[in-house]
């Protein structure tokens, strides 16, 4: 493996955060400051080569082999290139990310691409809770980019996001697009309990869901052009991650109509 | 020089900087995203009198349009940005978005955008909503058969040409036409150009200024069959008719490549259909800024 390699030393006993690994990793004396980068969160200082064995260079490819979901921050203001992750990661991964793609080969914890700005994050695995969520004080949550995950996420996905894509290929949990400003959020799985409440713009798609808040009213089946285009898009973007293109005809709820009610649920199963 | 028969003038077609852009109008099927693109491109057949230049480029697979329906790619050309883009807004708003099952997308890559949405887009009264995708943003304006889709910008290009012709002069009226029709058609297959006369050819060659205060333009008397004993005339005798070919296009080198095919096509029929001479209008060089000489073409 080429690039910057960080190996799991041991099994980690506590938290630690790598969201400042990026930019450290970016600066032109990485190599010998990298294994010196504070990631503890605790009263102990740990230092990142404390934890892993640091080798290779910065470059645009960052591999973490071995991690748990003890480790948090991870690929936090990717501004281009590629990390990859083997093994699970705690909250927060991908914060801030602007640019490139991040794999993480396991599940991640709640938080995942919270101010997602652009770029790819796949995880093989689940998500937690507040998947592209703003986080409290913050105006947005994620404002672009594409997440995909191939199990489930917890609930609140979406909270204030604005723009972007998050493809979940298993169920997404209760109150998925609550507040959400504009975006997607796309489940082969279905949705959990009260899918958009407070929803103002974006698009919630999916099989069903749990149960439907009464302030979202139904518009019919519709074969829309803009879920075309969306199809072609993923296709394009994800590749094999894509999720299965839309049936011809979804059924459109309009809502949430406690607010302006310009967003949308699209239920492919009419 | 004759070619095939055919003398080839020693001149050139003079034409000029334009600025241009390029629309992909997609439908439900081939014939509805023609009829919405044809619609668009009525009376754009000069910017001095239509405000802009428009045609249609080629058909686009389905397989090629963002939302994977038949389309047809459209290109739009005027003096400058600034005239452009009512055009287009105009055009969009009364053919494209009025067109059963219509969506329009950007058809031209380019770094300078006109904002191809402002306007249609308001149509929606407040019901529209943006999704972008990507880099690329669109928007659902809701109509009477479901959404119009409509991207927010296109690609504006200032390196545009306009004004690439051909003049081909015979001496059978209905052989010259045919024998125009196929340099037409031979001209459709270059991208990136239009042809935005109807049918491609142009009757009425003009000449710069009239007698009549206020008319920029007037029939090109020098080759009007009719006049040829009253006026300094460029015909010869047995001239019938003269059919012009107006090209536009997104580059100097499409333009250039249009005229060299719409020039191999003419010639290869020769003048078994009537086809004498073949020429390019200019205003002595000194007007436009690209010039396209007839002998460099037939290389």
């Amino acid at each position: 493996m080429s690039g910057l390699v960080l190996r799991l030393r041991a099994p980690l006993d506590e938290r630690i955060d790598l969201s400042g690994l990026v930019a450290a990793a970016r600066a032109p004396s990485a190599a010998t400051t990298l294994a010196r980068l504070p990631v503890g969160g605790g009263r102990q200082p740990i230092e990142l080569g404390d934890v892993f064995h640091v080798s290779g260079d910065g470059g645009d490819r960052i591999v973490i082999d071995g991690s748990s979901g003890l480790v948090d921050g991870v690929g936090a203001g990717l501004d281009g290139g590629e990390m990859i992750v083997e093994g699970d990661v705690g909250q927060g991964a991908a914060r801030g990310m602007r640019a490139g793609r991040l794999d993480i080969r396991g599940s991640s914890g709640h938080h995942l691409a919270s101010g997602l700005r652009g770029g790819v994050v796949a995880v093989t695995g689940s998500a937690g809770d507040l998947l592209g969520a703003a986080l409290p004080g913050e105006r947005f949550g994620m404002a672009g980019g594409t997440v995909v995950v191939g199990g489930g996420i917890g609930a609140r996905a979406g909270d204030r996001m604005r723009r972007g894509t998050i493809v979940v290929h298993g169920k997404v949990g209760a109150a998925a697009g609550a507040r959400m400003m504009g975006g997607t959020i796309w489940t082969d799985g279905g949705f959990g309990d009260g899918p958009g409440p407070l929803l103002r713009r974006g698009t919630l798609i999916g099989a069903a869901a749990a149960r439907l808040l009464a302030t979202f009213g139904d518009c019919g089946a519709h074969d829309m052009v803009v879920l075309r285009i969306l199809n072609r898009h993923l296709a394009t973007t994800l590749g094999p991650l894509a999720p299965r293109p839309l049936p011809a005809k979804v059924r459109r709820l309009a809502g949430d109509l406690a607010t302006i009610g310009k967003g949308e649920i699209l239920l492919t199963a009419t | 020089m004759k070619v095939n028969g055919v003398a080839i003038d020693d001149t050139f077609a003079e034409a000029f900087g334009m600025s241009g852009t390029g629309l992909v109008i997609t439908a439900d099927t081939a014939k509805w995203a023609r009829i919405a693109a044809e619609t668009m491109c009525g009376f754009g057949t000069s910017v001095i009198g239509c405000g802009a230049e428009c045609g249609i480029d080629r058909e686009v697979p389905a397989a090629e349009t963002p939302d994977g329906r038949p389309g047809v790619r459209v290109l739009l050309f005027g003096f400058s940005p600034d005239s452009l883009l009512p055009q287009l807004r105009n055009r969009v708003g009364q053919c494209v978005l009025t067109s059963p099952g219509s969506a329009c997308f950007n058809g031209l890559d380019a770094e300078t955008t006109l904002a191809l949405s402002a306007g249609p887009r308001f149509f929606g009264d407040g019901w529209q909503t943006a999704k972008r995708l990507g880099k690329r943003r669109y928007w659902r304006v809701p109509v009477m058969d479901g959404e119009f889709v409509i991207e927010d910008k296109c690609g504006l290009t200032t390196d545009g040409v306009g004004g690439g012709n051909l003049l081909l002069i015979g001496s059978d009226r209905a052989g010259l036409l045919e024998t125009t029709e196929a340099a037409v058609a031979a001209i459709a297959k270059i991208p990136d150009v239009i042809t935005p006369f109807p049918g491609g050819i142009v009757r009425s060659g003009s000449k710069v200024g009239s007698k009549y205060k206020g008319a920029v333009a007037s029939t090109n008397d020098a080759f009007c069959p009719t006049l040829r004993g009253a006026t300094r005339s460029e015909l010869e005798p047995g001239t019938i008719a003269v059919l012009e070919i107006v090209i536009d296009g997104l580059t100097s080198a499409a333009v250039a490549s249009a005229m060299r095919a719409g020039l191999a096509a003419a010639t290869s029929i020769g003048t078994a259909k009537g086809l004498t001479r073949i020429s390019a209008g200019n205003y002595g060089g000194k007007l436009g800024q690209h010039h396209y000489h007839l002998k460099d073409l037939l290389a």
